[in-house]
């Protein structure tokens, strides 16, 4: 049996849009195991990002506890949350999003820069892993001189070359074209493989959800399903 | 790769906007630099006009003479003194007599400061006799007068005339003499142009009935920054007899003034930076509002609030670096010359002369100006980043993520 990593009871996101509550997350409780290469899937609206972002300690929920490691995340500080997503989480996003300024190979350095890890380490370890995802020769490029593929393949560097525990990726292949989307998910699927890196990944895409191992299946804020493979 | 990196490659994503604030930057340190110079410059001119016009830097009375300075009052051993002061080095000095007379020419009268001198050592201590506008000063024939320019005006008088100076001896009676003009001084202050009057220290003491009595000794020395340590020894030396005051205490408005020209540049410098400052402050909340969404996805790497700050942080002082740095080189490129030549202000020579300030000032830069200058507006600099860093730091992740 799988190791649980990642415990979520009875999950409540309640926000405000204008003044008016929109109830994003309705009584969500789930578990995700060590390893696991697991999607969450619905359409537009379901709460696949807000789900995301609470397991990602980028939000706080209304109600229902998270638990990371068998750690409570809503005992944890600020500053505590955020060294959480620095040694232990990976995040790729939709839009890419590298920093502009900074090469592909420094972008990949970065985290590790936060880590306090010393300046020829870092370079060993991201050139390495950019080998190892076929990214080597964009070590010095520009994100605005890649194209998305390429970009989203270095945010995948980004993310896991700290080795973390989970790398949670929302809807990371929806601004790709469908064979580029293919490549991205195989990668994702090897580095899971290979590194034990636990993936959870949102998606509305039915040919990136068939590589995941369980789907778990969000309908306006509930989890309406699950499919193991 | 370091976060300064980073930083540095944020500051140049928007050339236009930073080459603006670098310029306003530079054009603040530029006028900051100069100014103070200039006024500083304009501070030295007074001081050592004022110095080297009468005070000196240190004078020696009898004790009590400053509070009543009648002739009386005499140094009670001028020998002692005169070994006293030929014991320290670096030092030169001068006797002098003082009174408060009248002048007389045939078409007018004046109320002066008469000064008794020894021509060669007075020389050596003042600058009156490079101040002679006409003829020559005095050598060691009696019954000369140098008087200023001014004076000599009022009096309607002109070299080789005749006037008659008189003023109380020391024994009551009113001791008088006849002096010819043999020069005309005309030094920075107008006041004392018009009121002051030297004759050789001989005919001075005879006029004054003194038997070879003075009223005061006059020091210059080379190395200002060992005068309160001269001050010292002469007092312990010399002893409760005497009074050995320097140029501060003799004149403190003096120094009242170079304290007003500091808290005058404290405020220059406010106004400088405060306007900096709100255009920091500005070009950093323009510059943090349009990277929300990147400072969300920094946090979601696990990048700490403080990391964040310092980064925000950092961009300002490299802005504020590099623009005092640019208008330093600039400001100190258009010093160089102006302390050689001089900024010629003859359009209002009248004035400064009332200050005791001569119409042509050379600017003075000392260390303190600049360090000044290049710790001050880096300082303001993130001073300025200060809030929008904060509002960067204190971002949600998630929300800043959504932000568009």
């Amino acid at each position: 049996m799988e190791q649980q990593l990642i415990r979520v009871e009875n999950l409540e996101k309640l926000y405000q849009d204008n003044g008016v509550p929109v109830r994003a997350l309705h009584e969500v409780s789930l578990s995700i195991g060590r390893g696991e290469f697991s999607a969450i899937a619905g359409p537009s609206g379901s709460g696949k990002t807000t789900l995301l972002n609470l397991i990602g300690a980028l939000d706080k929920p209304t109600q229902g506890t998270i638990y990371f490691e068998g750690e409570d995340l809503s005992s944890k500080s600020k500053k505590e949350l955020s060294s959480l997503r620095l040694h232990r989480l990976g995040f790729v996003f939709q839009a890419y999003n590298l920093i502009p300024v900074l090469t592909a190979l420094e972008n990949v350095e970065f985290a590790m820069m936060l880590l306090g890890i010393p300046d020829s380490e870092r370079i060993r370890r991201a050139t390495a892993i950019m080998e190892e995802l076929g990214i080597a020769e964009l070590a010095h490029k520009l994100p605005n001189k890649m194209s998305g593929g390429q970009q989203q393949r270095v945010a995948v560097a980004r993310a896991i070359v700290t080795n973390p525990s989970v790398v949670l990726a929302d809807e990371p292949t929806a601004n790709l074209d469908s064979t580029t989307a293919h490549g991205l998910i195989e990668l994702m699927e090897r580095m899971n493989k290979e590194k034990n890196i636990t993936f959870i990944f949102s998606s509305h895409d039915q040919q990136v959800l068939e590589h995941a191992r369980r789907i778990l299946v969000l309908k306006d804020g509930t989890l309406v399903n699950e499919i193991n493979k | 790769m370091r976060l300064t990196t980073v930083a540095w490659r944020n500051v140049w994503r928007n050339k236009r906007r930073s080459m603006i604030i670098l310029v306003s930057i530079m054009v603040g340190v530029i006028a900051t630099v100069l100014m103070d110079a200039l006024s500083r410059g304009m501070i030295v001119q007074m001081l050592e006009n004022q110095i080297r016009s009468h005070i000196s830097h240190l004078q020696i009375h009898r004790d009590g003479f400053r509070d009543n300075p009648v002739i009386q009052a005499t140094i009670p051993n001028a020998d002692s003194v005169e070994n006293a002061l030929k014991a320290v080095q670096g030092i030169s000095y001068s006797p002098r007599v003082l009174t408060y007379g009248l002048i007389s020419s045939a078409s007018n009268s004046a109320g002066i400061f008469l000064v008794g001198v020894d021509a060669e050592r007075e020389k050596r201590i003042t600058s009156v006799s490079a101040s002679l506008v006409a003829g020559e000063y005095l050598t060691d024939k009696p019954n000369e007068a140098v008087v200023g320019e001014a004076l000599a005006e009022k009096l309607g008088v002109g070299l080789g005339d005749r006037i008659v100076a008189m003023a109380s001896a020391v024994d009551g009676h009113v001791g008088s003499d006849v002096f010819r003009i043999v020069g005309l001084f005309e030094t920075f202050s107008s006041e004392f142009d018009k009121s002051t009057m030297y004759v050789p220290i001989a005919n001075a003491q005879s006029m004054l009935a003194l038997r070879g009595q003075v009223s005061e000794f006059a020091l210059i020395t080379s190395d200002l920054e060992r005068l309160p340590a001269i001050q010292k020894t002469l007092k312990e030396q010399l002893g409760e007899k005497y009074e050995v005051y320097t140029y501060g205490e003799i004149v403190p408005l003096l120094l009242a003034v170079v304290d007003m020209y500091d808290q005058s540049m404290a405020i220059f410098y406010a106004i400088i930076g405060i306007a900096l400052i709100f255009g920091i402050i500005n070009t950093m909340l323009m510059s943090v509002f349009e990277r929300i969404h990147e400072f969300g996805v920094l946090k979601a790497i696990g990048m700490p609030d403080s990391r964040l700050l310092m980064m925000v942080l950092l961009e300002a002082l490299h802005l504020g670096v590099i623009g005092t740095a640019l208008g330093f080189a600039i400001g100190y490129v258009l010093y160089i010359p102006l302390s050689h030549t001089g900024l010629d202000l003859r359009m209002f020579s009248e004035g400064l002369r009332s200050f005791g300030v001569g119409a042509i000032i050379y600017p003075v830069l000392t260390w303190g100006s600049v360090a000044n200058a290049l710790l001050i507006i880096p300082f303001i600099s993130v001073l300025g980043a200060l809030y929008p860093a904060l509002r960067a730091a204190h971002l949600t992740p998630v929300s800043a993520i959504r932000h568009v």
